[in-house]
């Protein structure tokens, strides 16, 4: 006999059933990173041999040394792009936080019209109004700055950060904004003394969620923003191995997975704190 | 002089108006209960008290000043909350130390303030516990510790109690007499549980739909009600009342018919009622069996044996539920006619308006 209760008691081809969707599933997810991290053991040639073979024959991690000689600046557009990211991160978070707090607490006339509009924003991708941007950023002299590539990248971000925000400061009673304005706390001193340490799972998952769509959005505004290879951030850097005559594939998947990984490891560490935030209840009192 | 007055405040929100004109005075050292059915308005009344709720009209006056406009720190008041709004991140020394941390006073002061006020309410050994790991009734204490530290002028609560389980609410409710007894300051009070006004209070302000429907000592309220909501709202179990038609009256004696429930007399010198029709209230502790100037005959439909007394449910026979209260462990059985009886004295008499004619 099982001794797990009742609600979690599966027949075995249900079970089955389970893990076979799941399977499913994760083969689409994973399969180019297997496919990415094969080809980036194999040498050049093999690559292109008939029979193709996916198992590595000989396979080695020479491309992971090689690499860092085909392009010398790599590490800095790994750097470029948790600047980049990190930046847009920090100036989210200034912005959200006190405007979640406010659209969470004070009615005011066109709080809920503000609300849509920022939903609306959301709706739009980037990429439609990369033109009318990129005329904004000539017109301002920002293209093939740092500047142009953070401060679109922030806009985009910031409606869906407050969205989030919002909804975990409703869930702090309003009491305790009370109980400290009874007591003669400003406004200022509630926020800082009382509504962030409270929402500060909340501000951890919105600051997570900013970092990852500041990472993962920087690519478009990098490739028509900037065009000084100093500035350029990891997704187009990798650009780097496109040579002249061919493109060096094994060398370009080494590079992708070193360049994602400070953002993996970040992300193992930071994933407690995502699941700790998403499924917070309201305070407890 | 009054440490409170309140003339003829109104609070309207949007169209609908919650509060419609009260005026009261509170004298220092009172311990004031605001006490009526839920929606009544009196936590609003408690709030604007507090600086939480604006003052559509009329005036407050706290110490003889005007404080409409006043934030609640500069009226001299602290408040304790229902859900008692603990900062769940603090220690419990910093929830206590938090209107002196915004006052920013010197730390020694904090500490002598904090821990006076641990002391009296005996969470000195709790002072580093954060208050996710205390008690409801600690944490109770907790929030009061915070009130106390401000030292105020008047104490403002509405509903501490209702949160706690039955046991702990009778025991806190003798914490907070003692401690106002220690303090002698000012309270306010509010609650919708009419045991707990009676307890606790100097003076009961009965609210309904956003108007008092009477002001006084317990004893007052329970023996002279100004009407039938306060009648009924005071008492547990709730007062009998019995609808009957005045045919009599001589400015001595008034008589009552009750229809199939037989004929009352009663002493009053009231003769204006005459020809109308009029509520009797009794309360249900008021009866005994078989003995009264009056006897009732009525079929008992429920019986709750409680062993310190019994609990009898009737139907009148204009359906509406009588209820009787009786000592020990009467002969009473579900189903076989009883005779109830009452006397004169005890017995109130309300007009066609629901006032009480005395």
């Amino acid at each position: 006999m099982s001794n797990k209760p009742m609600i979690d008691r599966y027949k075995w081809y249900e079970v089955v059933g389970i893990y076979a969707g799941i399977a499913l599933f994760l083969f689409f997810v994973l399969a180019p990173f297997i496919e990415g991290f094969m080809v980036s053991l194999k040498p050049l040639s093999a690559l292109f041999s008939s029979p193709y073979s996916f198992w590595p024959k000989n396979g080695s991690l020479t491309a992971y040394f090689t690499m860092w000689e085909s392009v010398p600046g790599f590490w800095r557009y790994i750097a470029n792009s948790m600047f980049i990211s990190s930046v847009a991160t920090i100036v989210v978070l200034i912005l959200v936080v006190p405007a979640a707090y406010a659209f969470a607490r004070f009615p005011f006339p066109g709080r809920g019209a503000l609300l849509g509009a920022f939903l609306a924003v959301n709706m739009f991708s980037g990429a439609v109004l990369l033109i009318p941007l990129f005329r904004l950023m000539r017109s301002l002299g920002l293209l093939n700055t740092y500047f142009a590539m953070i401060v679109p990248g922030v806009a985009f971000l910031i409606p869906t950060a407050i969205w989030l925000l919002r909804t975990y400061m409703m869930r702090i009673p309003r009491e305790l904004d009370e109980a400290a304005w009874v007591d003669g706390a400003s406004r200022l001193y509630t926020l800082r003394r009382v509504i962030l340490p409270i929402a500060m799972p909340g501000i951890i998952v919105v600051a997570i969620t900013t970092f990852i769509g500041a990472y993962a959005q920087q690519f478009i505004f990098a490739l028509t923003f900037n065009s000084k290879t100093e500035f350029m951030p990891l997704p187009i850097g990798l650009f780097a191995y496109f040579g002249r005559q061919e493109v060096v594939w094994n060398e370009l998947m080494a590079a992708s997975f070193v360049g994602i990984t400070p953002v993996l490891i970040l992300i193992v560490f930071l994933q407690r704190y995502l699941v700790a935030g998403l499924t917070a209840g309201a305070v407890k009192q | 002089m009054s440490e409170l007055s309140l003339t003829q405040l109104r609070k309207s929100f949007g169209e609908t108006e919650i509060i419609k004109g009260i005026n009261l005075d509170v004298s220092e050292g009172e311990f004031v209960v605001f006490v009526g059915p839920s929606g009544c308005g009196k936590s609003t009344l408690l709030r604007m008290i507090a600086g939480l709720e604006d003052v559509s009209d009329g005036e407050i006056q706290i110490g003889g000043k005007v404080v409409n406009d006043l934030a609640p720190v500069k009226r001299g008041i602290a408040m304790v909350f229902q859900s008692y709004a603990l900062y769940p991140h603090m220690t419990v020394f910093e929830n206590i130390a938090f209107p002196l941390r915004v006052e920013r006073l010197p730390n020694d002061e904090v500490n002598e303030r904090v821990d006076r006020a641990a002391k009296v309410l005996q969470l000195d050994a709790r002072l580093e516990q954060r208050p996710g790991t205390l008690s409801g009734g600690q944490r109770q204490r907790v929030a009061i510790g915070r009130a106390i530290v401000r030292q105020p002028r008047i104490f403002l609560f509405d509903e501490p109690l209702s949160n706690l389980d039955a046991a702990l609410r009778s025991e806190m409710r003798i914490e907070l007499m003692e401690l106002h007894k220690k303090l002698g300051s000012t309270m306010i009070y509010v609650t919708h549980d009419q045991v707990e006004a009676m307890t606790m209070a100097d003076k009961i302000v009965v609210m309904n739909t956003g108007v008092i429907e009477q002001i006084g000592s317990p004893l007052e309220l329970y023996h002279k009600p100004d009407n039938r909501f306060v009648a009924g709202f005071i008492g547990s179990p709730k007062m009998n009342f019995i609808n009957g038609t005045c045919t009599a009256a001589d400015g001595k004696k008034i008589t009552i018919d009750l229809g199939e429930l037989g004929n009352v007399v009663l002493e009053r010198n009231s003769t204006a009622q005459v020809g109308q029709r009029v509520t009797i209230g009794i309360r249900p502790e008021h009866l005994a069996l078989n003995e009264g100037d009056f006897i009732l005959n009525l079929v008992p439909r429920i019986v709750e044996h409680l062993g310190i007394h019994a609990i009898v449910y009737a139907d009148q026979p204009d359906g509406e539920v009588f209820t009787g209260m009786f000592e020990g462990d009467p002969a009473v059985k579900e189903g076989t006619p009883v005779k109830i009886g009452f006397n004169a004295i005890d017995t109130h008499l309300f007009d066609a308006d629901g006032m009480a004619v005395y």
